[in-house]
């Protein structure tokens, strides 16, 4: 210990690292109303913390090669020690991943987290969830199963229906006219480097986002649940007399983290293959075209919509559309009051929106 | 129990508990991570004799390294290990001079692996072998 406190010393009267954690952990309040969903931002940043490190222990017995791709995946799984181990905290955690940020961008939208000043930690936390979808779609092709092929092929497809450059753009997002080792290539040339590094930047830009404009009060338990923010001059929402963010918060961020990793660990070792349809273990042949191909769970709802509208330009314009209003919400929703239920038209159209999510979701799968 | 003693064994629960969980994290990493025993290993190797001709010699990979059959003038084979015994560089065989050269630091040695000069300390490791129906099984 004393050797400890010798080297903390050592440090500290060369860059003041005590008035960083002063400032920084011990002197840093927030909101004593502060609640558990608060802490579904760290949660996910452990989740990506694994997913980067699962990924690297991955490329180094993964051959993104379209002869070699299943073989090698198939050695990670029966060969390699523990191989099974790696690759199913990464399958099982790129699921996982899309639920704890769904349940993040919920707790924000319920609680008016969004609305201004924070319609850039909206923003960047909105684009980040695209990411995740689209890291998830280019990691599905690796494995180069029946399933990854033509999940793939129907996913880059559906871009068919756009007018005019449709087509074109179709052979551009695969490499060639259909899905092959050109689409395999660029797909992994994504899913290892461009996206995460997209990820890391913009994971940047949310967290210092959240520093400059400091921690929104959840309307949870106040007389007043309005924004109180003017629009005038920049201000940093201080919590005066809150409570310190460590070790009191860092501990309900510590329990936040284990109740995930509990669960997370209890799909891993208990129900391995429950996002496997059993095309995930079949080799990608591109002459045999598998009976109801679906895509992952959370792109069902998308997938269905296409389904419905006989034209899928209608179904592509429809989702474009939801998307635009979702990622400018803040821009769209002025309103000063925070409270869910003080919001009824916003309440009605969450949960209707959440409902029909899920309803479109449910059928997708059954359909 | 005192307030000091109780903090304490708490402290050392925690420890306990922090070390445990990373033990079974770089436990299977580790293992990941290690090579394979016996990756790339093949327990024997079999070369047809007509593929070793009299003058000649015949790489090949064996138990997980490199490996060299070579039939002399006089007939006579000899399996080697071809890995360098200076710095694990892997020899060469020339046909002219009937010998071993290591490229990387000049080391000779004779078709029996013998150094003949140059700074290798050791004769290469020789390897066992049996002919048997035209075929020369080596391991």
């Amino acid at each position: 210990m004393i050797l400890l406190k010798r080297l903390i010393d050592w440090i500290d009267v060369r860059v003041g690292v005590r008035e960083v954690v002063e400032k920084e952990l011990t002197g840093y309040l927030l909101p004593r109303n502060i609640n558990t969903w608060f802490s579904m931002g760290s949660v996910l940043l452990v989740i990506f913390g694994i997913q980067v490190l699962s990924g690297i222990l991955l490329l180094i017995y993964y051959v993104p090669d379209a002869d070699k791709a299943f073989k090698s995946v198939t050695s990670i799984m029966n060969d390699v020690p523990f191989g099974w181990l790696i690759r199913m905290c990464h399958a099982v955690g790129s699921n996982t991943m899309v639920v704890v940020l769904l349940l993040h961008m919920l707790s924000v939208l319920f609680m008016g987290s969004y609305k201004r000043p924070r319609e850039l930690n909206w923003l960047t936390g909105f684009i980040l969830f695209t990411m995740v979808q689209g890291i998830s779609l280019t990691g599905y092709l690796l494995p180069w199963s029946q399933l990854s092929f033509w999940a793939t092929t129907v996913a880059t497809n559906s871009a068919n229906a756009i007018p005019v450059v449709g087509p074109a753009l179709v052979e551009f997002l695969r490499g060639s006219k259909l899905v092959g080792p050109a689409t395999l290539g660029r797909f992994f040339a994504l899913h290892v480097a461009l996206i995460p590094a997209g990820m890391i930047a913009l994971i940047g830009a949310h967290l210092f986002f959240l520093k400059r404009t400091g921690v929104s009060t959840p309307p949870f338990g106040l007389q007043n649940t309005t924004n109180q923010w003017q629009g005038d001059s920049y201000h940093h929402e201080d919590h005066p007399g809150g409570i310190p963010f460590f070790p009191n918060y860092a501990m309900e961020d510590l329990r936040s983290i284990f109740i995930y990793l509990a669960c997370f660990l209890a799909v891993v070792f208990f129900d391995p293959y429950l996002f496997f349809p059993k095309d995930a273990f079949i080799p990608a042949n591109s002459l045999v075209t598998p009976a109801h191909i679906k895509p992952e769970w959370y792109f069902l709802a998308n997938y269905q919509v296409l389904k419905i509208f006989p034209n899928e330009l209608i179904g592509l314009t429809l989702q474009g559309a939801a998307m635009t209003f979702l990622a400018l919400l803040p821009f769209v929703d002025r309103g000063k009051e925070c409270h869910p239920l003080k919001r009824p038209l916003f309440l009605l159209c969450a949960i209707g929106g959440l409902l029909l999510w899920i309803g479109l979701t449910i059928w997708g799968h059954y359909s | 129990m005192e307030k000091g003693g109780r903090r304490k064994f708490l402290g050392i629960c925690l420890g306990g508990c922090v070390a445990g969980i990373a033990a079974a994290v770089l436990y299977p990493v580790y293992r990941y991570l290690a090579p394979r025993s016996g990756s790339g290993a093949t327990a024997r190797v079999e070369i047809p004799e007509k593929d070793v001709p009299e003058g000649e010699a015949k790489f090949f990979e064996y138990g997980g390294s490199s490996a060299v059959l070579v039939r002399k003038r006089d007939g006579s084979l000899v399996a080697l290990s071809a890995v360098c015994t200076h710095l694990g560089c892997i020899v060469q065989w020339e046909k002219d001079t009937q010998g071993f050269l290591c490229p990387c630091h000049a080391g000779h040695y004779t078709p029996d692996g013998v150094v003949t000069s140059g700074p290798p300390p050791k004769p290469l490791t020789k390897l066992p072998f049996t002919v048997a129906n035209g075929s020369i099984r080596i391991g």
